[in-house]
């Protein structure tokens, strides 16, 4: 027999049992579709992500705290406030260093018209726009006269001005921040990053402004600095450690604060990402197991049924490798068929938490030959047995059996 | 030698058994065939030495009560078994020497079997039940059911092809179980109380039916109980404590 006929053979058998069939399915279906939708999700997460933090800017390098200590307790990363305006003067002065945006960040309640919302405030200077990447949508970025004289000057974000009800015509117009008054100078383009907004609801006021009226002290909470050249990225990091080291007397082995570029970012999040991702298909591969294990039980209820049916079958010809494959290729018909489904629904829903998290939609060809291929596996593995066991019933016996 | 059994260019395999010599050689040759059943240390001998001979065209009605052993001769004669001591040819091929695989081959193309409680395959067309053997022997799919219809028609189920066994009368069942073992156009057909399940008219039915085909050539052995059945037959033999009674 030529597997052309095995396969008519079992579909015409499976099609007498449609629901014991679809039932048997329905734990490869649900396996090989979560492994499927789990892949996609963890694949769709760590780009939403990687964007992000591409979107930072280009070249970028960023300047963080360290941790505080209180008593023997070590606090988070960026915990301590140890980071000064002059840090960002001294390093705005090393070679290779494009320009330096160190930012103070408070929140606020803006108040526009009728409208209000609570957001973060951040001081910078007028480099914000070129180190973090932003180009602006209406008016300008507030400039160095800006920062020298504390102008009461705005530029906000797009989802800002959206949640404000501010557009292209407002410009000039007066916003309240926490109480006091600022002229708005520029919205600012969205990042168009996939993922949260975050990026795009803030609002930005000259660094000096910030001090004077909401924070008092020299303490910035991060520093961002572009590199001229993205070859120079490196060497640049390592002179800017130089220079820290020398500004804070600290010598490596206790600095009190650390430098990151987004290259090491990018990496530190792949390898989390990247374990997530063979955490959740692992955790799916559990249930495409049981899957398996329910068609192996069907297969062996099958061949308790039909014992009479191959009793004729050898009886009338069939050799016992025939009815070998008949209930491998059954068994194989169901768990693949079962994984072609399944790929269809973890598509689906992969789709659709790509649509409600918005990082749109991921289909990755490599999770569905790897998905047809496990349920492959899972037929032959969980199909063996039972197709044993019939093809080594006794004919005489199975022809008698009630 | 089995390869003439299984030379596909021959319709029928066992067609002109005769030799050179033209001395007829007999379809079945059973010589000092034993069947000993053992469960642990018990021994139970269902056939004890039984010779017998069937010749092409013939109709043999084996005889005999229930445990006589009359179904360990068929289940042997059928190649579903094998003798414990003993010599079984088949066409003129020893029996005891073949493979499960070839013994599944012989079942196939040279016997067609016709059982007491029809055994089609269930929730199957009667078409598809007839078409089987001929898918175990390779037959490509048009020509098998080619053939599976010309045998449906030749007993009269044109238009019962697409029933499945549920939905016919035990005399249909029968003509379909019939059919199928004709498809392949065997050697022999053998019978195992064909009309035990049937009333008396379709038992009559396939009586006449048996006789029609052994008329147009074929060999057919009647395994059975009744006695009014057995003088249907050319010949009779009789079973007895796994003894034959000539």
């Amino acid at each position: 027999m030529n597997a052309a006929e095995l396969i008519r053979l079992a579909l015409s058998r499976l099609s007498t049992s449609r629901l014991r069939a679809m039932l048997t399915m329905l734990g490869v279906i649900i396996g090989v579709g979560s492994i499927v939708a789990l892949v996609a999700v963890a694949q769709g997460a760590t780009s939403g992500i990687t964007d992000r933090i591409q979107g930072l800017g280009t070249n970028l390098l960023t300047v963080s705290p360290g941790f505080s200590r209180t008593g023997f307790t070590r606090g988070a990363l960026g915990s301590a406030t140890t980071l000064t305006i002059g840090d960002a003067n001294a390093l705005g002065a090393v070679t290779g260093v494009a320009a330096v945006a160190p930012e103070i960040s408070t929140s606020g309640t803006i108040i526009a018209g009728v409208q209000n919302e609570s957001t973060t405030v951040i001081g910078t200077t007028p480099a914000y726009p070129t180190v973090f990447s932003y180009t602006m949508w209406q008016g300008s970025f507030f400039n160095e006269a800006a920062v020298d004289n504390s102008l009461r000057v705005a530029v906000i974000g797009s989802t800002t001005a959206d949640n404000l009800g501010l557009d292209a015509t407002s410009l000039g117009q007066t916003i309240q921040i926490s109480g006091i008054p600022f002229e708005l100078v520029g919205i600012m383009q969205p990042k168009g990053t996939s993922g949260s907004t975050t990026q795009d609801d803030q609002v930005l006021i000259p660094l000096s402004t910030a001090r004077h009226y909401f924070v008092g002290s020299d303490k910035v909470r991060t520093i961002g600095v572009s590199v001229a050249t993205a070859s120079a990225i490196d060497t640049t990091q390592a002179d800017l450690t130089v220079v820290m080291e020398q500004r804070h007397g600290t010598n490596g082995t206790n600095d009190d604060f650390s430098i990151t570029s987004q290259a090491q970012l990018l990496s530190t999040f792949s390898s989390i990402t990247g374990l997530l991702t063979v955490l959740l298909g692992g955790i799916a591969s559990i249930s495409l197991l049981v899957g398996g294990i329910g068609i192996m039980n069907i297969m062996l209820v099958s061949v308790r049924e039909r014992t009479r049916e191959i009793g004729i079958r050898k009886a009338i010809g069939a050799r016992s490798s025939d009815i070998l494959f008949q209930f491998l290729v059954e068994a194989l018909v169901l768990s693949l068929l079962g994984g072609l489904i399944g790929i269809l629904v973890g598509v689906l829903i992969s789709w659709l938490i790509g649509q409600i998290a918005g990082w749109g939609f991921i289909f990755n060809p490599f999770t569905v030959v790897v998905a047809v291929g496990f349920s492959l596996i899972v037929g032959v593995v969980f199909g063996v047995w039972p197709a044993r066991q019939a093809a080594r019933l006794d004919p005489i016996a199975s022809l008698r059996y009630e | 030698m089995a390869e003439s059994l299984f030379a596909p260019p021959e319709p029928s395999p066992f067609g002109v058994p005769a030799s050179e010599a033209g001395a007829p050689v007999p379809v079945i040759e059973l010589r000092g065939v034993t069947r000993i059943y053992s469960s642990g240390r018990l021994e139970v001998a269902a056939l004890r030495g039984v010779d017998l001979d069937v010749y092409q065209g013939d109709f043999l009605a084996i005889v005999g009560p229930s445990g006589s052993g009359k179904s360990t001769m068929m289940n042997i004669i059928g190649c579903l078994d094998r003798p414990t001591a003993g010599s079984y040819r088949l066409g003129g091929t020893p029996i005891e020497q073949l493979s499960d695989d070839d013994l599944a081959r012989v079942r196939g193309r040279a016997i067609g079997f016709v059982f007491q409680s029809f055994n089609l395959l269930p929730r199957t067309s009667a078409l598809e039940n007839v078409a089987t053997p001929l898918l175990y022997q390779g037959v490509p799919r048009k020509e098998r059911y080619a053939r599976a219809q010309a045998a449906l028609e030749r007993l009269g189920l044109g238009d019962r092809m697409t029933h499945e066994p549920s939905e016919l009368s035990g005399g249909q069942q029968q003509r379909v179980a019939i059919a199928r073992a004709l498809v392949t156009e065997p050697a022999l057909i053998l019978a195992d109380e064909p009309t035990g399940n049937l009333d008396s008219q379709s038992g009559a039915d396939v009586i006449k039916l048996l006789h029609e085909l052994n008329a147009a050539g074929t060999t057919i052995v009647l395994i059975t109980h009744d006695s009014d059945v057995a003088v249907e037959a050319r010949r009779q033999v009789h079973v007895r404590d796994g003894l034959l009674i000539q």
